[in-house]
């Protein structure tokens, strides 16, 4: 007895042991996991999901009285890594294309171009222009031989969509119908981010139409085409990966001088196209996901040409990039609603009084991890999850709460519901 | 053990000491010459460059090197580079995706956003107006071309700007792509008699100012540094113009007036204080001594 007194004794003026880290993970632990198997937990986040989807089929578009969903229409968290955070901004310059600016120079001077080019061997060439009506006779005739001459050259037309489902097709030419053709079309709105390419259009007959980028891939390296290939029908995300200045780049005074040496024409892609890094010329320039803007009013940032150069520098790394199905995306919004609905229903019934104040902090620090989580998986392993669901529940699971609560006491009077929450509990 | 690992950090010294950046050069605007080995070149896009070579850029050009294949800098003012003096353009920055995330956000939520009523300069900088592109520093046409012998006399110009410093430079005749003479300037003149000792009597320069980080000023205007011979021949032909019964004084300022028409304006300024100093009472004198002096920032 005596030695159990000394030994009280001596506890009474041992310091206090400090709190571990571990200690409080355990805390934190217990707060997320003690009502994560409650039923009420469950089917709250159930209820978050009910309201995103009853909220989605509102028939009428609301989106007009709505500036936050009209400016996030366009929004993907990725973009961020390009415009904020120095992804590829350091890459190389793509060594199998070359750019080649046709500025606003005549069919004439184009034709001189292309037959200059030409002399120095490039494997394919492609002009991304459009010439819709008859000029002066003999500059239509010059541009038509080189049309005819080069094999290896391959020229934009459009498709143009009609009937009710727009799948029925006529080829637009335009005023040359010589040489081979593939479609410059771009699968978007004239405002919106060009985000995907449709490498082959096909119609309602089921008849495939390559598109520019695929045409001149097929030509380049029929390896990577066969790769393309297995991807017919499918929409494709263009993984940019070069801004103009990673592309190499010649002026029409470096060809018709030879400025330039003759091994970026060799053995090359060569990608006659309109371009301008002035940001008052809008000519043939859309937006991309590498808009030094990711989100709210911005300029068009690339010119169609990169774009296509970029297709082309994605099909031949065959770096595509995966997308997470939809099922995936659901199942991860639901896991993580789930776990925030558990340290939430925990702070609600518990600690009521600091319920507001911990949810929001768990809602902010969660969507940084959360976009944090996303923009990684895109930049390190080029697959895409869309993060905005997810974000969406963390951001509705505290009201649905109060609904929940309201419901599950409803329930719990009338059918004798078991539930965690009571009548005026707080 | 010990030899092996002192050969290796060795080694690896000798390796980084010779690790020579490889230069390409993207694109060029302008009149642009490669040195490569002795050999000067007109320069081609696409051409590699090793660290040994020189580029040189005359007034007005520009061009685009990248080094190592990835870091891309851009040379606009005119001059001649060893490319060897780029190593900090090679480096590039090695921040991973995730380490920028952490960065932004943290940036992000700790800065001011600020607001139009608050921060007047950050608000009130965009104009709504077409701007016509002249470059902001302005030298009067009146010193389109100075003759010059000696004596007291600035090269001044006006800048609408507001910078604290001008880039003056001075340029022989026969090359126009590297200035022989620069200086950092605080006030918008520069004396000539700052540089009057490195030129040669007989010889024709150039001159230039221009703001620092921006385009070099195209307008070159011309310094005739002429030799004592020549003046006093034509000073001498301007003195026996005047008529035999004309005072000194008159004779002082009349030869001002015919030097300053001849661009001689250190002379002619010489000249018109000579005529002020024999004749105080003069209106005539004074104002135009004046006139001169404020014209061309006399002090």
């Amino acid at each position: 007895m005596s030695h159990q007194e000394d030994n009280h004794h001596e506890d009474h003026h041992k310091p206090p042991k400090k709190k571990g880290i571990r200690h409080h993970a355990r805390k934190v632990h217990g707060r997320v996991t003690k009502y994560l198997t409650e039923r009420d937990t469950l089917f709250a986040t159930i209820w978050v999901f009910i309201f995103i989807f009853a909220l989605s089929q509102i028939p009428l578009n609301l989106g007009i009285m709505n500036p936050i969903k009209l400016g996030l229409k366009d929004f993907d968290f990725n973009d961020i890594t390009y415009s904020k955070l120095g992804k590829k901004a350091d890459t190389i310059l793509d060594k199998r294309i070359t750019l080649v600016n046709i500025g606003y120079e005549d069919r004439e001077a184009l034709s001189l171009m292309i037959d200059k080019v030409a002399t120095y061997g490039p494997k394919v060439m492609a002009l991304d222009a459009l010439f819709d009506e008859e000029r002066e006779p003999h500059k239509d005739s010059m541009l038509n031989a080189t049309f005819i001459k080069h094999k290896n050259l391959v020229v934009a037309r459009q498709l143009l969509l009609i009937g009710k489902e727009g799948d029925t097709v006529i080829s637009d030419a335009g005023y040359f119908k010589t040489g081979t053709q593939a479609h410059v079309n771009l699968f978007t709105d004239s405002v919106s981010s060009v985000r995907y390419i449709e490498p082959f259009f096909i119609d309602h007959a089921g008849k495939a139409y390559n598109a520019f980028s695929t045409e001149i891939i097929k030509l380049y390296n029929p390896e990577a085409y066969q790769k393309l290939l297995k991807k017919k029908g499918k929409k494709l995300i263009i993984n940019y990966s070069r801004k103009v200045d990673n592309y190499w780049v010649l002026e029409f005074d470096n060809i018709m001088n030879d400025g330039y040496d003759s091994s970026l024409i060799k053995d090359r892609i060569i990608l006659f196209g309109y371009i301008n890094t002035n940001k008052a010329d809008l000519t043939d320039k859309f937006f991309t996901p590498m808009n030094e803007r990711f989100a709210g009013k911005s300029i068009p940032d690339m010119n169609g040409v990169v774009i296509h150069a970029n297709i082309i520098s994605m099909a031949l790394d065959k770096s595509y990039i995966k997308k997470v199905p939809l099922w995936g995306t659901l199942l991860l919004a639901f896991v993580v609603c789930w776990l925030h609905m558990s340290f939430f229903v925990h702070y609600y019934l518990e600690s009521h009084i600091w319920f507001h104040l911990a949810a929001k902090i768990a809602q902010v620090l969660s969507g940084i991890f959360f976009i944090w989580l996303g923009i990684y998986l895109y930049d390190r392993y080029r697959l895409k999850v869309d993060m905005k669901l997810t974000i969406v529940t963390i951001l509705m699971a505290v009201d649905v709460i109060y609904f929940y609560e309201a419901w599950a006491v409803w329930m719990h009077k009338k059918f004798n519901y078991k539930t965690v929450f009571k009548p005026h509990h707080h | 053990m010990k030899k092996l690992s002192i050969f290796i950090s060795l080694l690896a010294v000798a390796l980084s000491v010779n690790a020579q950046s490889n230069f390409l050069l993207y694109s060029f605007k302008g009149n642009v010459l490669v040195v490569e080995n002795g050999t000067e070149s007109k320069a081609k896009v696409g051409k590699m460059l090793n660290s040994n070579a020189t580029v040189k850029v005359a007034a007005g050009g520009a061009a685009t090197l990248i080094c190592n294949e990835a870091a891309m800098f851009t040379i606009t003012k005119a001059g001649t580079y060893a490319l060897n003096k780029f190593g900090d353009s090679c480096k590039v920055s090695s921040s991973s995706v995730s380490a920028n995330y952490v960065k932004y956000v943290w940036a992000s939520m700790t800065k001011d956003a600020g607001s139009p009523g608050s921060n007047r300069k950050a608000f009130m900088n965009t104009v709504g107006a077409v701007r016509r592109s002249v470059y902001p520093v302005y030298i009067d046409p009146k010193l389109d071309t100075v003759n010059y012998t000696g004596g007291e006399f600035p090269l001044s110009w006006t800048c609408y700007c507001e910078t604290k410093t001008y880039n003056f430079a001075l340029f022989e005749k026969e090359d126009l792509t590297k200035p022989f003479y620069t200086a950092v300037i605080s006030k918008q003149k520069i004396p000539i008699t700052d540089f009057s000792a490195k030129l040669t009597p007989g010889k024709s320069y150039f001159w230039t100012c221009s703001m620092p980080e921006t385009d070099e000023n195209e307008d070159l205007k011309v310094l005739n540094y002429v030799s004592k011979e020549a003046f006093e021949e034509v000073l001498n032909k301007f003195k026996s113009q005047g008529l035999s019964f004309e005072a000194p004084a008159e004779q002082a300022y009349r030869t001002g007036f015919m030097l300053e028409d001849a661009h001689f304006l250190a002379e002619a300024y010489q000249y018109y204080s000579k005529a002020v100093s024999l004749d105080k009472e003069n209106v005539l004198y004074l104002s135009t001594l004046m006139s001169f002096k404020k014209d061309y920032e006399i002090k």
